[in-house]
C-alpha cells in the first residue's frame, strides 16, 4: 500500500490526476493500494482462494471501465461497493446463496452515523452512559472492554470465555443498539 | 473516560497500511497494536469484510505472493491500456489526417500548375 513512489499521495489526488489526464497509470497507483483488502473482500464471500484472485482482477477492470464513464467522490467505499456487488453477482450465477443475498445485503448496510455536532453537546455524555446500561449483559461486558478499557479481541475472548466470533458479534450489535438507543434518548430528552 | 465514551459512536478515519494488516493477520502486533485494527474495523464495514475474508487464508506466506501477482497485472492492464489510449487519440482526430492529405494534395497541385504554367 505504501511501497509505491505515490504513497503520499492522498486518493481524491490521484483520482483528480486521472480525471484531468485520464492516463490510466493513476488508476493502477491508486488500486494497487487496495489490492489486498480486494482479495480479502472476495475470499470473504467467494471462499476460494483461485476464484478471489480472479474477482479482483474483474473488479480492476470494472473500475477502470467505470471511472473512465463517471466521476466518483469517495473512492474507497465506491470500490467496496463494486467489490461486494460482483462477488454477489457470480454467488447469484452459481446459485449459490438465493436467498441468502438479500441478507448479506441487509447485514452490511450501515446504520445512519450520529452526527459530530450531536457528539460534542454535553448531554450526550449521559445518554450514552445511561443507554450502555440498557445494553444486554454480553453487549455491555464486551463493548466496556473493547472500547473503554482498550482490550484486544484476544484478550475480552480470554477474559470472559465468549468465542472470538461472539465477541465481534457482541461488539458490533452493541455499538449498533448504543447508537439506536442513544438517539432515542436524545429525542426524548427535546 | 469521558473520551473514550464518545469514541464508541464516532468513526475514525485513519487507514491503516498494508503491512499493518499482514502483521495483524500474522498476529504479530501488541494487544494495544491489535485494539487500534479491531476498532477500525467496527467503524469500517470494507476492513471488517477484508480483514474476515483474508483470515480464511490459512497460509497467510501466500498473501504476499498473491497481492504481487494482482498488481503486476494491474501494472500491465493500466500501462497497456494507456498505450492504446495514445492510439485512440489518432482515431479520434480524423481530420487533423485530412487536414494533412489536403495540405499535401494542393502542394501538388500547385507544384504541377506551376511546371505548367512555366512550359
Amino acid at each position: 500500500m505504501s511501497n509505491d513512489k505515490y504513497s503520499h499521495i492522498e486518493d481524491n489526488q490521484l483520482l483528480q490526476n486521472f480525471y484531468s489526464d485520464k492516463n490510466n497509470e493513476w488508476l493502477g497507483f491508486l488500486l494497487q493500494r487496495y489490492t489486498l483488502l480486494l482479495l480479502g473482500v472476495c475470499m470473504k464471500y467467494l471462499k476460494n482462494e483461485e476464484e478471489a484472485k480472479d474477482a479482483v482482477q474483474q473488479v480492476f477492470l470494472k473500475a477502470i471501465t467505470e471511472l473512465h464513464k463517471y466521476k466518483v467522490d469517495y473512492f474507497k467505499s465506491w470500490l467496496y461497493t463494486v467489490a461486494k456487488n460482483h462477488c454477489l453477482m457470480k454467488l447469484r450465477e452459481k446459485g449459490k446463496y438465493g436467498g441468502e443475498i438479500t441478507d448479506l445485503i441487509a447485514e452490511s448496510t450501515e446504520e445512519p452515523e450520529l452526527k459530530t455536532t450531536i457528539l460534542q453537546k454535553d448531554n450526550t455524555l449521559n445518554a450514552i452512559e445511561s443507554a450502555l446500561q440498557q445494553l444486554n449483559k454480553e453487549q455491555q461486558q464486551c463493548i466496556t472492554l473493547f472500547y473503554l478499557q482498550k482490550k484486544s479481541y484476544q484478550e475480552i475472548t480470554d477474559m470472559t470465555g465468549y468465542s472470538l466470533l461472539q465477541v465481534k458479534s457482541y461488539i458490533q450489535n452493541g455499538k449498533r443498539n448504543l447508537k439506536i438507543l442513544t438517539m432515542q434518548l436524545l429525542k426524548d430528552e427535546q | 473516560m469521558n473520551n473514550d465514551l464518545k469514541n464508541i459512536l464516532s468513526n475514525s478515519n485513519k487507514d491503516i497500511d498494508n503491512q499493518h494488516l499482514m502483521d495483524y493477520l500474522s498476529n504479530q502486533l501488541s494487544n494495544t497494536e491489535s485494539h487500534e485494527i479491531e476498532k477500525k474495523m467496527t467503524d469500517d464495514p470494507f476492513m471488517n469484510d477484508a480483514i474476515e475474508g483474508l483470515q480464511q487464508i490459512n497460509d497467510k506466506a501466500k498473501l504476499a505472493g498473491y497481492t504481487e501477482q494482482l498488481n503486476k497485472e494491474l501494472k500491465r492492464q493500466t500501462g497497456k491500456n494507456k498505450r492504446h489510449k495514445d492510439k485512440r487519440k489518432w482515431k479520434e482526430q480524423p481530420y487533423t489526417y485530412f487536414a494533412v492529405l489536403l495540405i499535401l494534395l494542393l502542394i501538388i497541385i500547385c507544384y504541377l500548375v506551376i511546371k505548367q504554367f512555366n512550359h
